[in-house]
């Protein structure tokens, strides 16, 4: 069944009101009538109408003064204009104002079921369209993104800085930082955030084929293009182009790039007419380009175009505190995925992965929660179940500027972890006992 | 009450071929599993006639046979041979309030192609009674439907209605059921 959607019309005349009203019942509408203009806009105060059927001719406040004022404090309310055969040129006004459509009455039945269509169906767009909108700025702010810490708090604030400008933005940071989830950010975030975004992983395509893939080709350029294809750059058209891994890019890529960034426009393999592309670059990069530029595995003039706003994803080991909320944010994610019964975890499990130094990032502290709860038989994952994490990235800082409660803190915790949560054989590695190590648990909240 | 106990009447407006009422009849009992009468014939409504338009005014046609008892009939059916519209409309070919007891259709548009030329009997029968069903069903409270294999989906054109099935979908079919209990529920009209 048709989606109902709430009508009013405005009308002098009682009969046309009664048609009007017995046609829309018949088709499931929500219907209500007004004989004028001023009863219309009292009724509008009382309820929000999704679309207005209004006579152009009418005493007091005629058809175009009302449209305006339903347009004026109404926006979202569609209006069809109904006027009568030989007075079209209001019509034409209407329209110029913001009528939706208008009809010449009397009409043809189906010419009045195509507006309604054609209504419902923008209204029906345009709450996708709302929602969508919705879902994507909930996302951003910042959905996918988790992190408390200063240091996300910063990136964060970046993110929405750019955002707002269309200059290159390169990111920097490890591998498993989420450098794909903030130039995600930056695009939502933007203008362009309702035209595409391509992410492309340069480093894992190889040089030949990341060229076809850009550029596009025409039928015929190489063995094998038995078509023409549009590229990315092309495909990309108003949106943003995602580049991951630029420092792998071959200096003739860099060559191709570059004139694309300055001219703006490209030509497809094989093809000598240039096509006018638009679109904003984001870059990321593990490696360090200034020392890449300086060695000369990077062209400089290249360097300055897509490094013109840099942000650097921090490590994870650089913000620990985040963990937790990662933790839990995984946790969740993968008992649902699972469907798995594994929704907590004890507090030396926690405590082993705050000091864990995670060499890959977030996405290895994605996967390994990932597989904790596949693997887990009971509802709380515990020390045993991320046996498989190596000792050997086990956190070690050097203890210099670092106070000794700190340094105190940080040994109990760990020793707490490799006696698996075991006070008695933990406090023996120690060398104090049991009382003492129960007080330094308490102090430093080691506890969960 | 039975349902299938419920009385349709039809009744003719004006010169009108015999056959038709008797067929409508017969596609309603058919179609809706319903027991349909003939009724007496009564004359054209001259007073719907807009001068204006030189049509009938389908509304007036309604208002004035929903003042009419039409005694053990939980429904009527009028049939007419005259051009009928409702203002907002060029013409239409049956009108019906949603869930009244008053319907009527107009053979004067279904006996004739798009191009003027006449249609056979047996199209114009076929064309006839699913106005005809189409117009009970709004009688019974169904809406205009968007499946476009269902007779309650909206036909403006000949060739439109030419292609509409006789039958409901399964939704309409369900909300007819529905509306044919709650009927049988209530007392027979006057």
């Amino acid at each position: 069944m048709k989606s109902t959607m709430n009508i009013m019309v405005v009308d002098d005349e009682k009969i046309v009101r009664e048609s009007f009203l017995h046609w829309f019942r018949k088709i499931g509408h929500h219907v209500e009538a007004a004989a004028s203009g001023t009863e219309a806009l009292s009724r509008l105060t009382r309820a929000p109408f999704d679309l207005m059927f209004v006579d152009i001719k009418m005493p007091e406040m005629d058809g175009i003064e009302l449209l305006e004022k339903i347009k004026s404090d109404y926006p979202d309310t569609a209006v069809v204009i109904i006027t009568a055969y030989g007075s079209i040129e209001p019509a034409i006004k209407a329209m110029q104002i913001g009528a939706a459509d208008y009809l010449l009455k009397p009409f043809k039945p189906e010419q009045l079921t195509l507006v309604l269509e054609k209504i419902c169906q923008q209204k029906h767009m345009s709450r996708e369209y709302q929602y969508l909108k919705g879902r994507l700025e909930k996302m951003t702010r910042f959905d996918n993104i988790i992190g408390r810490s200063g240091a996300m708090e910063e990136v964060f604030g970046l993110i929405l800085e750019v955002a707002q400008s269309d200059s290159a933005v390169l990111l920097l940071g490890e591998t498993g930082t989420g450098k794909e989830l903030v130039a995600k950010a930056i695009h939502a975030k933007s203008s362009r955030a309702h035209h595409p975004f391509i992410a492309i992983n340069c480093g894992a395509i190889p040089d030949t084929l990341l060229s076809s893939e850009l550029f596009g080709h025409q039928k015929g350029a190489f063995t094998g293009a038995t078509q023409t294809r549009k590229g990315f750059l092309e495909v990309v058209s108003g949106g943003t182009l995602f580049l991951d891994e630029i420092g792998e890019i071959s200096p003739k890529m860099q060559i191709d790039l570059l004139r694309v960034l300055e001219e703006k426009k490209i030509s497809r393999v094989g093809s000598s007419q240039t096509i006018d592309v638009d679109f904003r670059l984001i870059s990321a990069t593990r490696r360090n380009l200034v020392e890449e530029t300086s060695a000369g595995n990077f062209r400089q003039d290249f360097f300055y175009r897509v490094n013109v706003i840099e942000i650097k994803v921090p490590p994870l080991r650089d913000r620990k505190e985040d963990i937790p909320l990662l933790v839990e944010h995984f946790l969740d994610k993968y008992s649902q995925e699972t469907n798995k019964q594994v929704d907590s975890i004890s507090g030396y499990a926690r405590e082993q992965l705050i000091h864990y130094d995670w060499p890959g990032n977030v996405r290895e502290l994605e996967n390994a929660i990932e597989r904790a709860v596949v693997l887990s038989k009971s509802r709380t994952l515990d020390i045993q179940d991320f046996a498989f994490l190596k000792p050997a990235h086990s956190d070690y800082r050097e203890p210099e500027g670092r106070s000794l409660l700190e340094i105190e803190k940080d040994h109990i915790s760990k020793i707490l972890t490799e006696s698996e949560g075991n006070v008695t054989r933990a406090a023996k590695i120690l060398g104090i006992n049991r009382v003492t190590l129960h007080k330094k648990i308490k102090r430093y909240e080691l506890k969960h | 009450m039975d349902p299938n106990s419920i009385t349709i009447g039809v009744a003719t407006l004006g010169k009108i071929p015999s056959t038709v009422p008797k067929v409508i009849a017969a596609h309603i009992s058919g179609y809706y599993d319903l027991t349909a009468r003939v009724l007496v014939p009564r004359k054209q409504p001259a007073y719907a006639f807009d001068e204006r338009r030189l049509q009938y005014n389908a509304g007036i046609i309604l208002d004035t046979l929903n003042a009419v008892s039409f005694k053990g009939c939980k429904k009527v059916l009028g049939v007419l041979n005259v051009d009928i519209f409702i203002p907002i409309f060029k013409h239409v070919f049956g009108e019906a309030r949603q869930g009244g007891r008053i319907a009527i259709i107009s053979l004067y548009r279904l006996g004739q192609h798009q191009n003027g030329s006449a249609v056979s009997r047996s199209d114009l029968y076929s064309r006839a009674a699913k106005v005809a069903l189409h117009e009970l069903g709004h009688l019974f409270n169904l809406h205009h439907c968007d499946n476009g294999n269902c007779l309650m989906h909206f036909s403006g054109a000949l060739d439109e209605l030419d292609t509409l099935s006789f039958t409901l979908c399964r939704y309409c079919k369900a909300y007819l059921q529905d509306a044919l209990k709650t009927l049988a529920s209530k007392p027979a009209g006057n």
